[in-house]
Parts: structure tokens; sequence; C-alpha cells
């Protein structure tokens, strides 16, 4: 008993010191594990291809340098990691008016440049006024802007874009390389497009990271922007390696010199796939390849030819053979990565050869002596020119294939780019071509099936309906989710049955990252590259 | 009747140009009837059967559009050796023809001439091409000109060098004055002296027209696709080395073999016909 | 002396100004325009807009002028698709291509002349006859397909040397990087440069071993390595010299294709980029400096010559 009685004297101020000890202990602990959940020394490597050119608005210069100039430049609405809806960047909040005619954004008032310069509603409106909007300028991506006729400054942390026609999808452009330039900067330029000092050295931006050094033909080192309005960057740089050849990049991974490729090759993933150390993603894009027929050839207005000559293609075969396998059929623009606005039950056009000479057939095209289809004495011959560029001369070769076996015959012709955007995309002097459209994630596709776009815009079949044009408008018009959801499903079911693109496959993006990195929204590569400030290295 | 059997001799003392000669016929025998022995198309496409290895029914296997690759080869081979030939017989032409004039009439065609050989000896050939071929396309007509064209200099100088010795020498003035024309001097005297320089000249340019016409391919600004040419499919193997080097191996073993006897051959008529050469 | 050097250059600058003429008259015929200012959202205006910028869309003979006029200054504009000057890329570029054509001409000379001297002495044995196969191979196999089968086993297989590039980035100039990544490419190249060296330098030292001087020295009785090294050799330096020069065009030539299996960035994929993406200013940049690059060799190899050889004077 005695003993009890001192024991529980002594336990009992032990035990009162236990919890402030445990107490103790596990804010060291957990303070200790907070801190080194990064290394705050890490600097990541990446690839790219060629030399950049640091500027979002600059023509030509985009594969190398979207990624780069997401970094950089940041824009008034940024996609959500979550479902890639518009969510604040610059912008907090916005709204559309009752007749959606002008949107009004409300900018954060807190930012400032990488040079001190406060960023406010004059460079928003610099931006699109002055560079965007300018014809004699050629900023990349303008027409995307088309619906906008220009920017008002209501006050220094105000905008309203004033449009001409509705434009629902508007906050979703806006977060798709739609990087905000400094007023105060690129005015006092000749040309804020081609500015050598701000393009290739040192350029004024806003976002989490700036230039510290651009060596050309080498790399680009970035280094955290004190400036930054948010959260701290948490990585002591980034490394942008200009290496034009993919069996290069391909070798760098796997010697450690590299940590990101944000755009591989997927026939170069097989040297990549054994190390253990790297992570391949495969992330789907709203991008769509497609057969562009041209409308205005007499033959093509038939919808039982289109339809047959996209039956007869095996669509998947194409995504193995040309992209291993890194992709899915296509059978409308509006890709699945849209979820809630995909719709998935419309006409598919399986791959059926038998069927894709019914469908002929049923259009008045019997085959002749040599085979080859033919109708009142002419032959079904298609001029197909393609461009030396990417998987368009292998697609199209494939293509040629599947349509000989039912009897269509193509003649392929190989052209050098700027001449193949000249004769297909400018002149429309082609019959049939492969080509594909990039877009946002909207499923807002007006600029690539409006009939105003035909002949001139980016309706490159010149494929001209009133109702589809109606039914545009429509989704303009939606501005609820479900309004939305009904006016894009039954689209879809339209352009489906109608085909006025053949439409193939979308890709998905191979990035290959070293697995020690963090932070980075998986959903797609522009999803991550706006979200730098996040990146991180585990320790 | 002696001169006759003493080349003859010779001939059978160059084993390694009789094999070449007898390569080659293969190699051309090989290009013209192949194709048509030979169940598969180089065009046609496969692509659920792509990058196969070698087996009895693909005997080089699939590239990477599914096409066979052996009949691939024998359609590039005929592309590429016919492409050869011909450029060469277009810079044999061209190099022969400014040649003799230069040596021949000798004055200001002399001069001019002979500074434009040494212009176009003074330009890395290849910049020559790139800019040519870049400004008038790159149809196979175009190639052949151009690879040809950038041949001639080399032709040239021997060909003036003979001429030039032989202008004034004496049987020459003698036809003349037996009123045979400058043309008929040039065919039938001088022209002789030079075959035995300019055949193996043009033997050893064969080698050389076939290995341009294939870096050019392989750059992209060649012979284009769907047309195929070795040189053309090794620059498509070079996207798969990971996947299947064996598509960059076997175009260039047939470029390496084709130019390979094609030199032999030009050796053993040096050591035949111009042993001083 | 002088007199004719400075008679060479002023030949020479008349040539430069004759390749720039030509090769912009030439370009000129090619279809399309400069591969970045289109793209698929093109429109016909944005495109016009663009030409305007790049003063493309002056008549030809203007644009030639204007250019000239720059030239004569040291201006050669700027690179349309790269958006920097030409004088820098050309400055950054040719820097590597000297390297890898000084790395293979020095491969080139030290064992084609090994070989020559080799294929010479034993003339008609088999270590020439080994030499007479080496140089055939070197004819036959085209050097870019020999770089590729290169990359495959010593890097893609064994993992040896890397599979391309002539720097690992990020560090300071290390040399033993540096030679690592010129090994393979310098290689190829020398092995499809080599036969020349070696015919020549074999059929001069053949000529000179039997000539008279030497007769006689081996006469006297001195050692036949006294012979070769100190007669033979210098006698035999002219063709060897002119051959050396002569390759020179031969490796600017051949160093394009190497550049591309090997990712070098230099001269060669300049040139076929700028050509390929129609920029008109670097593809004129590129000519006329591989042209006077190609001048002033030529004048060097025929200054040489008058050193070894003291028969030949210039007045």
């Amino acid at each position: 008993m005695r003993v009890a009685r001192r024991l529980s004297v002594n336990t009992r101020r032990s035990v009162k010191f236990l919890p402030a000890l445990l107490l103790a202990v596990g804010l060291v602990l957990f303070g200790t594990a907070a801190a080194q959940e990064h290394d705050p020394n890490a600097v990541i490597n990446l690839a790219t291809n060629a030399d950049p050119t640091l500027n979002p608005w600059a023509p030509g210069a985009v594969i190398e340098s979207n990624l780069i100039n997401t970094i950089l430049f940041e824009q008034l609405t940024r996609y959500s990691p979550e479902d890639l809806s518009p969510s604040p960047a610059l912008a907090e909040s916005w709204e559309a008016s009752e007749d959606a005619l002008a949107w009004t954004f409300h900018l954060r008032d807190d930012v400032l440049w990488s040079d001190g310069e406060p960023f406010n509603a004059e460079d928003v409106a610099f931006t699109f006024n002055d560079v965007v909007k300018d014809p004699d300028l050629g900023a990349q991506s303008a027409n995307q802007f088309a619906a906008v006729d220009h920017v008002e400054v209501i006050d220094d942390y105000t905008v309203r874009f004033v449009l001409n026609t509705p434009f629902s999808a508007l906050p979703y452009y806006l977060a798709s390389y739609a990087g905000l330039l400094p007023e105060h900067v690129l005015s006092q330029v000749e040309n804020p497009l081609t500015d050598t000092t701000f393009n290739k050295q040192s350029p004024v931006s806003t976002g989490p990271y700036k230039v510290a050094e651009f060596v050309p033909g080498s790399h680009v080192r970035l280094v955290p922007n004190e400036n930054f309005y948010g959260a701290e960057p948490k990585l002591a740089g980034i490394v942008i390696r200009v290496i034009p050849d993919t069996n290069t990049q391909v070798a760098q991974l796997l010697a450690g010199q590299l940590d990101l490729v944000g755009r591989l090759n997927p026939n170069a993933l097989a040297g990549v796939e054994r190390n253990p150390e790297l992570e391949v993603l495969s992330q789907s894009q709203n991008i769509f390849y497609f057969v562009a027929l041209n409308f205005d050839d007499e033959r093509f207005q038939d919808v039982h030819v289109r339809q047959a000559l996209l039956t007869a293609i095996d669509r998947q075969a194409l995504i193995d053979a040309l992209i291993q396998g890194y992709g899915t059929v296509a059978t409308g623009p509006i890709a699945p990565l849209l979820a809630a606005l995909h719709n998935d039950d419309v006409e598919q056009h399986a791959y059926d050869p038998e069927r894709a000479i019914e469908l002929m057939a049923e259009a008045g095209w019997t085959p002749g002596p040599d085979g080859i289809l033919q109708k009142d004495g002419e032959s079904f011959v298609i001029d197909m020119p393609t461009a030396s560029y990417a998987e368009l001369t292998p697609a199209s070769l494939l293509i040629q294939q599947f349509w000989a076996d039912i009897g269509v015959q193509a003649e392929i012709e190989t052209i050098e780019w700027n001449a193949y955007i000249q004769r297909v995309i400018l002149e429309r002097d082609y019959e049939a071509s492969v080509a594909w459209w990039s877009m946002p994630p909207t499923p807002d596709v007006t600029p690539y099936f409006a009939c105003s776009a035909a002949h001139t815009g980016n309706n490159i079949p010149n494929y001209c309906s009133e109702e589809l044009d109606d039914l545009l408008a429509a989704g303009r018009r939606a501005l609820s989710a479900e309004d939305q959801q009904a006016a894009y499903f039954e689209l879809q079911e339209f352009l489906a049955i109608e085909l006025p693109y053949l439409y193939l496959w979308h890709p998905n993006i191979i990035s290959v990252v070293r697995d020690n990195i963090e932070g980075m929204p998986a959903i797609n590569a522009a999803t991550a590259f706006q979200h730098a400030e996040e990146w991180y290295v585990a320790p | 009747m002696a001169e006759r059997s003493r080349l003859l001799r010779k001939i059978l003392r160059q084993p390694l140009g009789i094999a070449a000669v007898c390569g080659i016929l293969l190699l051309v025998l090989l290009m013209i009837f192949g194709p048509g022995l030979y169940p598969h198309e180089p065009n046609r496409t496969a692509p659920l059967a792509t990058l196969q290895a070698p087996s009895a029914e693909h005997w080089l296997g699939t590239d990477e559009l599914g096409r066979d690759v052996f009949a691939r080869i024998l359609a590039g081979g005929r592309v590429s050796l016919a492409v050869g030939l011909i450029a060469m017989l277009v810079g044999l032409t061209i190099g022969s023809v400014a040649g003799a004039a230069a040596g021949y009439y000798g004055g200001w065609i002399e001069n001019l001439v002979m500074r434009l050989v040494d212009v176009f000896m003074a330009i890395p050939a290849f910049f020559l091409i790139l800019v040519i071929v870049t400004s008038f396309g790159n149809h196979p007509l175009m190639i052949i000109l151009t690879v040809g064209f950038s041949f001639w200099s080399q032709m040239a100088r021997p060909v003036y060098a003979e001429f030039k010795k032989f202008r004034n020498a004496e049987f020459v003035e003698a036809s003349q004055a037996l009123g045979g024309g400058n043309l008929r001097v040039m065919a039938r005297h001088i022209f002789p002296q030079v075959m035995p320089q300019a055949v193996v000249l043009a033997t050893l340019g064969v080698g050389w027209a076939i290995l341009s016409e294939a870096g050019l391919s392989y750059l992209g600004l060649g012979i284009q696709p769907p047309l195929s040419s070795w040189g053309n499919m090794l620059q498509n193997a070079q996207a798969y080395l990971w996947l299947n080097p064996m598509l960059a191996v076997y175009p260039g073993i047939f470029i390496a073999v084709t130019v390979l006897l094609f030199n032999l051959l030009g050796n053993a008529l040096r050591d035949v016909l111009d042993p001083r050469g | 002396m002088t007199g004719y050097v400075a008679n060479r250059l002023a030949q020479g600058i008349l040539v430069l100004f004759l390749i720039s003429l030509v090769t912009f008259s030439l370009i000129n015929f090619a279809p399309g325009g400069p591969s970045s200012l289109v793209s698929m959202e093109s429109t016909a205006e944005q495109r016009e807009a663009r030409l305007r910028q790049y003063g493309l869309d002056q008549p030809a003979p203007v644009r030639y002028l204007r250019w000239l006029a720059g030239a004569v200054r040291g201006d050669l504009g700027d690179s349309i698709n790269q958006g920097l000057p030409v004088e820098r890329l050309l400055v950054q570029r040719m820097t590597v291509t000297l390297q890898l054509a000084g790395y293979a001409m020095l491969l080139t000379a030290v064992f084609g002349i090994l070989f020559g001297v080799l294929g010479a002495l034993h003339h008609n044995r088999w270590p020439d006859h080994i030499v007479s196969v080496v140089t055939t191979l070197g004819m036959s196999v085209p050097n870019f397909w020999l770089g590729i089968v290169a990359i495959i086993v010593f890097a893609v297989t064994l993992g040896w040397l890397p599979a391309a590039g002539n720097a690992t980035l990020g560090g300071g100039f290390d040399l033993s990087d540096r030679l690592r990544h010129a090994v393979l490419p310098a290689g190829v190249l020398a092995f499809s440069l080599m036969p020349n060296v070696v015919r020549v330098t074999r059929s001069a030292l053949l000529e000179v071993l039997a000539s008279d001087f030497v007769r006689t020295a081996r006469a006297k009785g001195l050692p036949q390595r006294g012979i070769v090294w100190k007669h033979t050799l210098r006698n035999a330096l002219v063709p060897v010299i002119s051959i050396l020069g002569l390759i020179t065009t031969v490796l600017l030539s051949g160093s394009v294709v190497i550049e591309s299996v090997f990712g070098w960035p230099g001269l060669g994929r300049l040139a076929i980029d700028a050509a390929s993406g129609r920029d008109y200013p670097v593809i004129l940049g590129v000519t006329v400096m591989v042209g006077a690059l190609t001048v002033i060799v030529n004048l060097v190899v025929d200054l040489l010559y008058a050193v070894a050889d003291p028969r030949i004077r210039y007045g």
C-alpha cells in the first residue's frame, strides 16, 4: 500500500508531463517530416525539340515553346486539375452579361511582373487589343478570339471583353496558351511579337519561375520568381534543354540527365519502359485527327459516300500501327476527355469493308473492270496531298490501302509543310487530306464547322449546313451545365451521321517523368504546366 | 589480234573485276525480274502486321507500316540503280562536252569552262544539291539531274586535259586539211584516247551517284515516299532504332554491296585500261 | 607573294558574290515559304501579314539588294524561323562543325598517311592487300549508314558510347565527355575519307621510292628508315597536301549527313533545316559562309604547296 501511494504521487507528476512530452515529440517529428517533404535544392531538367520562343503569341513557334510559355506567362484562367473546367488564375472571378455578348473579369490585385511592376487591366487590354486583334501582327491562334471585338478597361483590376457574337467558351479559350503580355515592356518596342530581347533572351513574366539564362541551341534556365503572387515555388530551378533528336532524348532520360520529356514519340518508348525510375504518362487531349473531304467536290456531297469512306478504314489498326496504341478511335470532334459533354451513344461507323462497298453502291458507285469503283464512266480517283510532317504521310499511306481495298484509288503526293498549308489549308486545292485539330477542352467547335468558316476560315472541308450552324449557335448560347449537355449531345449526334470530317483518332500525349517528381496534375500536360508552382522533388 | 589477246589476258588477271561484273549482272537481273517473281508488293501496307521479324512468308520481315521489306528493297533497288546510272550518264555527258569544248577550242571557252569547273569543285557538293533540290522540288527526274550535275566537274578535267593535248597534234591538222569537220575530229580521233579514263571515272561515278542519292533521300530531300529508294528506307528506319534496328541494316547492306561492286569493277578497269591514271 | 594572295582574295570575293546571287535566284523558285509563318489555323490574311513583316512581299531583286546591302556591312539579317541573328547562328553552328571536321581530319590524315605508307612500303604483299580492302570498303559503304549501325552496336546494345549529341549538357567544357561524343561521328567520317588519302600517299610514295635519288641513297648504304623519313616523305607531301585540301570540300559535305545521324547541332543541320523550312536569310548566310571557308582553305592549300615544294613560286 505504502509503495503504491509513493508511486502514485511520483507517477502522477510524471504522467502530467507525459502528454506534453508526447505532444512535443509529435510536433518535432511532424515538423521534420514537413521540412523534408521536398528537396529545396532540386533542379528539374526538361527537353524540348528546338529553341523556344518565349512569347505565347509569337507566330509559328508552337510545339517547342508552348509548355515553357505556360510556366512563364500566367493567363486569366487556367484548367482545373480535376475536370479541366476554367478556374481562377490572374482573374479571380468572371461573369457573362445577360445577352452573353460581354464577359467581365475581375483581376487579382496582388500580382507583380518579374521585374517588379504591378500587373493590371492595362496588360490585358494591351495583349488583346494591340497584339491578338491586330491583323498585321499575325498572332498565333488569333482566330480563336474572332468573337471578341475588343477589351475595355473598367478600372485597374476589372476588364470587360466585348463580343460581336455570343461566345460561352471564352473562359476555356483564355486558359489555352493565352498568356498575358506586359504592356509596360512591349508597348515600347517596334513589334511586340518579334522582339529578340524579349523572345530569345529575357522576357518579363508573371509565372512562378522566370528566365535566368537563355543560351541558344543549348538551354533555357528558369529560377524561382521572387515576385510571384501565389504559393512559393518549391524547386531551385528548371532547366529546359534543347535536344532536337528523339533518340538523344531517350538516351539522356535513361542516363539520368533528363527528368521530364513532355512529348515523346511513342516509338521510342521501348527504350524507356524498361527503366523503373521513369514513369510513362499517357494523357488524352482534345485533339482529333481526321480526313477532310472537300465538300466542293460533288462526289463527297453524298453522305453515303462519306460514310462509306469512313467505314472502310480500320481506325484501331491505324492507332496501333502509327502511335503504338496510344490513342482512342474518334467518333466526333469532342474527345472523351470532356467526360460530361462527350456523347458515347452516336453512330460509330465501325470498320466493315463490305458495308462500305454497299454504301458506295447505294450512292451509285459500282466496281469497274479494273476493280476501281466507277459511276457514269468516271473512276473514283481521289487527289490526296499530304505533308512530310509527323504521322500525316504514314496515315495517308495506310488509308490509301484501306480505300484501295474497296475500290477507291487515292493518289498521294508528299509536299513540304509550308507549301502544303498554302495549297490545302489556304487554297483548298485538294480532294481529301489527313490533318488534325488541336482545341482547348471545350465542346465549342464552331470555328471548325461553321458555314461562315468555310473557304476562308478553319472549316477546311468547306462543309456548309444551316442545321449545323443552328446547333452550334445553340451550344454557344447554353450557359448552364444541363443546357450545354443537351445542346452538345444533339450536336454530336448530327456530326456523327453527317460526317463533315471523317474522324480518325484522338491521340494521347506521352510524357515521361522521373518518379521522384511530385505535384504535377496528371490530367494533361497543359494543366500540369499551369500549376508549376506545385511541383517538387521528393527527397 | 595480238592487241586483243593482250587485253584479254589483262582482263583475266583481274579476278576481282570479273567477280564484280558477275555481281552487277546478278544484281541487275534481280532488280529487273525479282519484283515479278517475289509474291509481295512493296507498297501494300498492313497495319496489323508491322515490324515483324524475317520469316518464310516475309524474307526480311515487315516495316513500320507492315510493308514487306524485301519487296521494298527490290523496288528501292530499281530506283537507286536507275538514279545512279542515269545521273552518272548526265554528269558524263555534260562533263565530256564541256571538257572537250574547252580543250579543243581553247580561248574564251576554255577560260569560262575551267573557271566554272573551279567554282563547282570549290562548292561542297551537298550544299549545292541541297539548294537545287529545295528550289526545284524532289521529283525523281530532278534528283537525277541534280546528282548528275554535281558530278560533271570531275569528268570535265581529264577530258579537257586530253583534248588540249591533242588540239595541235599533226593528225588533227591533217584531218582538218582534208575537210573533216571539228566534231568529226573530236569524235573519231581524240575521244577514243580519252575513253579509258572516262570509262573508269564513269564506273566509279555510278557508285558515287548511288551514295549521293542515298544520302539525299536519307535526309528527306531526295526520293519521296511512297516511292521507295534505299536511302529513304534508311530515313524511316532511324525512328524505329529502339523497336527494330534491323530495318536500318538491310538497305545499307544493299547499298554497300552495290557500290562496292561498281568500285571493284572501276578499279579493275583502271588496272586494265589506264594503269597510270 | 602578297600580290598573289591579294589577287586570290579578290577572286574569292567575286566568287562569294556569285554564289550568293545564284543561291538567292535558285531558292526563289522554291514553292512555299518559311515554315514558321504558317500553321494549321492560318488564314490567308494572317499569312500575308506575316510575309509583309519580313519583307517577303517585295519583289525578288529588291529583297536581294537589301540583303546584299546588309551583308557588305556585316549584317546578315535575322533567321525567320528561329528569330536569332544569322551571324550568331552561324558562329555557334560553325564551331560545332569545325570540331567535327577537325577530329575527322585528324583521324583521316593520321590513318590515311599511315596506311598509305604501309601499302607503299609493302607493295603488293599482304599488308598492301589489307589496306586495299579497307580503302575499297571505305569508298563503298555509305557513311551515314555506318553511323547508324555504330549507334545500334555501341550505344543501343552495348551502351558504351552516347547515341547522339556532341556533348552532355550542363557542365562546362569536359574534354573526355566531348571525345566520347566525337569518337563515332568522326570515326565514321574518317573511314569514308581515308581512301583518298591512302591512295595518293601510296602512289606518291611509290613514285619517290622508285626514283633516282632514293636508289642513290640506298646505294650509299643509308638505312631504310632514314631514307623513308628524311627524303621520301617530304617529296611525297605535295600531292598529299592537295588531297587534304580537296577533302575539306568533301568533309563539309559529308558532315552534313553525319550531323543528322548523330544529332550534332552544326552547320550542316542548320543548312538542312533552313532549306526545308525555307529560312531564306539563313540559307544565304550558310552558303556564303561555306563558300568563304572553301575559298580560304583552297588559298591556304596553295600556299602550303609553295612551302612544301621550293620549285613552286607565285609571282
